[in-house]
């Protein structure tokens, strides 16, 4: 497992919601995304990207919508809702916590 | 918000647009990492490849992705569900209470509920019944209500907003031809009677223009309730002949089940049978008034329509006819819609039930909201496990709620079963007072009312103390358990507040029916039968042939073994049946403001001895005041005091037209009309002086009273035999019957004071337990520091009833408001009867102790050591 990691449940909901505070993006651009901003460490699994993706959606904290790709075709494109952003807000300082926990076991 | 449903209904409506979008999402994905591998410089046949090789299986992410729309909601309503299933087995005693405790309040609403639901809300089942009005003509001035000649209806017909009149009045005839001759009720109606009303007939036909021709032949229609009683229910009942005022009277039809207006009667008859309305239409006398009258409104038309244009004819009337309407008497006439006229009489009484029962389900809310409360405070540890699990909190609060709408709907359904079985009590009640009792039933719009209040005491008072945990950051947590014991206090406070009020209002109607029971009617009821006896009027038309008839039947039953007095009388007291109350001319009064009126009571000279009211001055009638002889009245003594006050009253002279005088021969002590009523004034007049038709027999013996009716049905048919005798009841049975409404609110009023009164009682002693459960280590500390054991009990019972303190001065401020409420329900009792309220509040707190024992027991009995080891 050199090198990848896989991702807790929760861990990968939050990155895709950090990923979609960028911009309006598709399921291949934010697999694209993730890989690149953890410096090749973090490979989403598609396995595990649309299942997220698409319970996001129906949780209400992301919408879809389809639109043209870079490339001119018809892709899915994926929003932050409302409720999404301030999921993320939540979602971001309970992780800043836990890691900061961590970190003090960690460094004790 | 709606973007999110949309979400959700498309996963739950359109699966294959989804599964399509699913497909074309994943073969872009697969694309794009097909055009990357490209990019790096590797065939397309061979990225191809090496893409679909690193995309793994589409199938199995398909159904990953697929899992996530199975709709959410309904899955983890499920688990929530299952979970809350399992911990409420594991807690039985709480799940049980509390659909015990929801069952009787809900119970008891619902079932009163269906009534007001069968009696006031539903529409009468006519068609239409909301374009019904009945039509009422006053005296103002008199407060008097004034039947409808048949002159004024032809001329209120003319009222354009109306599309009919119908008229109705009611006579007692004596029907032949059945298996014993019998007295009917019959309703004498116009021939549109039925299509004005909006009822089609179960057999036969309804009455038809033709049928009230003067030389029509008689017909007549059976109500549904005499034709099931009478006849079996035999539809070839329809073409049956019978005899009828001395004419063949042929059955042509038979009513649907359907509640009667005005009345209920037996039979009903075309206008121009009825022998009495006859002779006052020809005589062309608009003041021959004995008719009431229901009209049906044109489609679209508005009741002030109606009001304004019965109002001009009326004016038109008073022009034309002054002399019908005199002037001091005042003349107005109105249009009630009729299911509100049909319910006035009972309305409030029913709402004051269901205001009362409202108070019941307010104790169940309360004491629901504080089981939850003290639950709450018991799986605080398991919430907070499952919180550091990683459950959200909406996952938490979600649990909570479902839980609650589980207890709720058993509650609700446990209830509607309680409901259930209490119908027939209530179907009963609302016997007494309207004949729409038999519509009252448990109906889908009683359900929805059922399944919202049960929801609204479930889900709101389960979850808003759930609510309020969550509000609290985890480091209050203990300040919480303060408040919460706070609130479970003042919550406690309210339900004996309430329970005190019910049961003062209880404790009144109680005490009311004790004075009614208890009450002097001014009469002896014991040992008498009576029974009513109505002469057909086509076998005795003179009436010079009625006294006679009178006369040799208190002969016959005088003559009755063990008999020792008889009397005869229009009617008597304690009889639904009232006495005909007149205007009357007092000589020597002539000038008073309020024309004098009393009740006009016809009696033989047997009367007052049989029923042991006393003569106080003068003589008592004899045989010898007859036709022919000098008119001679006796009056009571409260119209002697009115008018006479301190004055021998024998030698006055009382007038009913001003014309005729009779003289005044003796003074009686005054007995009671209705036990609840004070006597009014009263003028007695010998039966044998008049053609009175229609009588009530007094009969006393030393011998049980029930066994007289064989006995008094002989001595009838001895002197004819085709003479019908009915309504055979002993006096005391008559009184008690008499007392059936007051009976029935007590009874009820008492119930749902019991219901309160249990509920409040094991809300207390839940909340003194759960609280001495919290301070066990306390009590050990203080045990253990040498406190007694019987100082501890004594705490624990103190405070428990300094709730209950509060609670009853709360509810003594309350019950004060609300029993000046009661007042027109209450006799012989003031609404603050100190007694009442002392003894309320005495046995409020004899079960608040008692309802605190079992815990402080526990706490007495707490071993130190156990537990200040649990403590550790």
């Amino acid at each position: 497992m050199a090198g990848k990691s896989d991702l807790l449940q929760g861990t990968l909901d939050l990155l895709i919601l950090k990923t979609l505070a960028g911009g309006p993006m598709h399921g291949w651009g934010v697999a694209q995304r993730i890989h690149v901003l953890s410096e090749d460490i973090l490979q989403v699994n598609q396995g595990s990207l649309y299942p997220a993706l698409h319970r996001l959606e129906q949780q209400g904290l992301i919408a879809a919508e389809w639109g043209a790709s870079e490339n001119n075709r018809q892709a899915k494109f994926y929003q932050l809702t409302k409720a999404g952003r301030k999921q993320l807000v939540d979602e971001t300082r309970s992780w800043e916590r836990m890691a900061g926990a961590v970190a003090r076991i960690l460094n004790a | 918000m709606w973007r999110l449903l949309r979400t959700r209904l498309t996963s739950v409506i359109s699966r294959r647009r989804l599964e399509h979008e699913l497909d074309r999402e994943l073969a872009f994905h697969l694309d794009m990492l097909t055009e990357q591998h490209v990019r790096a410089g590797m065939a397309p046949g061979e990225a191809r490849r090496l893409a679909l090789r690193e995309f793994g299986r589409p199938d199995a992410v398909k159904e990953d992705v697929r899992e996530s729309w199975l709709s959410r909601t309904v899955e983890t309503f499920g688990q929530d569900a299952r979970y809350g299933l399992r911990t409420l087995r594991r807690s039985p005693g709480f799940a049980l209470v509390v659909i015990l405790t929801m069952a009787l309040g809900i119970g008891a609403n619902t079932a009163i509920f269906s009534v007001v639901n069968g009696v006031l809300l539903q529409p009468l089942p006519y068609d239409h019944a909301d374009r019904l009005l009945v039509l009422r003509q006053h005296r103002p001035l008199a407060e008097a209500e004034l039947p409808f000649s048949f002159q004024e209806l032809e001329e209120y017909r003319q009222v354009d907003a109306l599309e009919g009149i119908a008229e109705f009045h009611e006579m007692w005839f004596i029907l032949l031809g059945g298996a014993e001759p019998s007295r009917v009720a019959t309703g004498v109606v116009s021939s549109n009677f039925f299509d004005v009303l909006g009822v089609s007939p179960l057999h036969g036909r309804a009455f038809e223009p033709s049928d009230e021709r003067h030389d029509a032949p008689a017909v007549l229609l059976l109500s549904h309730r005499y034709w099931t009683h009478e006849f079996d229910s035999d539809p070839a009942i329809v073409g049956r002949l019978f005899e009828m005022n001395d004419r063949p009277h042929r059955v042509v039809g038979v009513l649907p089940p359907v509640p009667q207006y005005p009345s209920d009667v037996d039979v009903y008859m075309p206008a121009s049978a009825c022998p009495f309305r006859s002779e006052t239409v020809a005589s062309l006398d608009r003041t021959g008034r004995m008719m009431q009258a229901v009209a049906r409104m044109r489609p679209g038309v508005i009741v002030a329509d109606v009001r304004t244009g019965l109002t001009n004819v009326a004016g038109r009337m008073m022009a034309a006819h002054p002399e019908a309407y005199p002037e001091d008497l005042g003349f107005a006439v109105t249009a009630t819609p009729l299911q509100e006229d049909v319910t006035r009489s009972f309305r409030t009484m029913l709402l004051v039930l269901l205001g009362t029962a409202g108070f019941v389900l307010l104790i169940v809310c309360a004491s629901v909201a504080n089981l939850t409360l003290a639950r709450l405070a018991q799986r605080d540890r398991e919430l907070s496990v499952r919180a550091a699990l990683g459950a959200s909190r909406r996952r938490l609060l979600r649990q909570l709620l479902t839980e609650s709408t589980i207890l709720a709907l058993l509650g609700g359904l446990a209830g509607l079963a309680v409901a259930a079985a209490g119908l027939d009590l209530l179907v009963a009640f609302a016997g007494g007072f309207t004949s729409r009792a038999a519509e009252v039933h448990i109906d889908g719009f009683v359900l929805l009312y059922t399944l919202v209040i049960s929801t609204a005491t479930g889900i709101v008072f389960g979850s808003a103390p759930a609510l309020t945990r969550f509000k609290e950051d985890r480091h209050q947590r203990r300040h919480t358990s303060h408040a919460a014991q706070g609130a479970r206090g003042a919550l406690i406070v309210t339900q004996v507040a309430v329970s005190f009020m019910l049961l003062v209002g209880a404790g009144l109607t109680l005490r009311t029916l004790l004075e009614l029971q208890q009450v002097d009617p001014g009469f002896r009821t014991d040992n008498i039968m009576t029974a009513r006896v109505d002469l057909n009027f086509t076998r005795y038309e003179s009436p010079a042939s009625r006294a006679p008839f009178w006369e040799r039947l208190e002969g016959r039953l005088r003559e009755i073994p063990g008999v020792t007095s008889v009397g005869g009388a229009g009617t008597f007291p304690l009889n639904d049946r009232g006495p005909f109350n007149e205007f009357i001319h007092i000589e020597g009064h002539d000038n008073l403001t309020v024309r004098p009126r009393a009740d006009l009571r016809l009696v033989t000279p047997g009367y007052f001895e049989t029923l042991g009211q006393p003569l106080v001055s003068g003589r008592p009638f004899a045989a010898a005041d007859r036709e022919g002889a000098p008119y001679v009245v006796i009056i009571n003594r409260a119209m002697a005091q009115h008018y006479w006050p301190g004055e021998d009253v024998i030698g006055k002279r009382i007038s009913g037209d001003g014309k005729a005088w009779s003289t005044v021969v003796g003074m009686v002590a005054d007995a009671r009309q209705q036990l609840n009523r004070t006597p009014g004034d009263e003028i007695y007049v010998p039966m044998f002086q008049g053609g009175q038709l229609s009588s009530n027999w007094l009969v006393r013996s030393e011998r049980d009273p029930d066994a007289l009716a064989a006995d008094i049905r002989a001595a009838v048919r001895s002197l004819d035999a085709e003479q019908p005798v009915d309504a055979f009841r002993t006096l005391a049975a008559v009184r008690v019957a008499s007392l059936e409404s007051p009976r029935l609110t007590a009874i009820l009023l008492g119930l749902f004071a019991g219901l309160a009164l249990v509920i409040t009682a094991a809300g207390l002693a839940g909340v003194v337990a759960f609280s001495v459960s919290q301070r066990t280590q306390e009590f050990g500390v203080r045990m253990a520091l040498g406190a007694d054991r019987r100082a501890l009990f004594a705490l624990v019972v103190r405070q428990g009833l300094w709730l209950v303190v509060i609670g009853l001065s709360i509810g003594t401020a309350g019950a004060l408001v609300m029993a000046r409420t009661m007042t027109a329900l209450l006799f012989g009792v003031e609404p603050t009867d100190a007694l009442t309220f002392l003894s309320v509040a005495l046995v409020l707190m004899a079960v608040a102790a008692a309802a605190c024992l079992i815990p402080a027991r526990r706490a007495a009995a707490v071993d130190p050591m156990v537990a200040l080891r649990a403590g550790t």
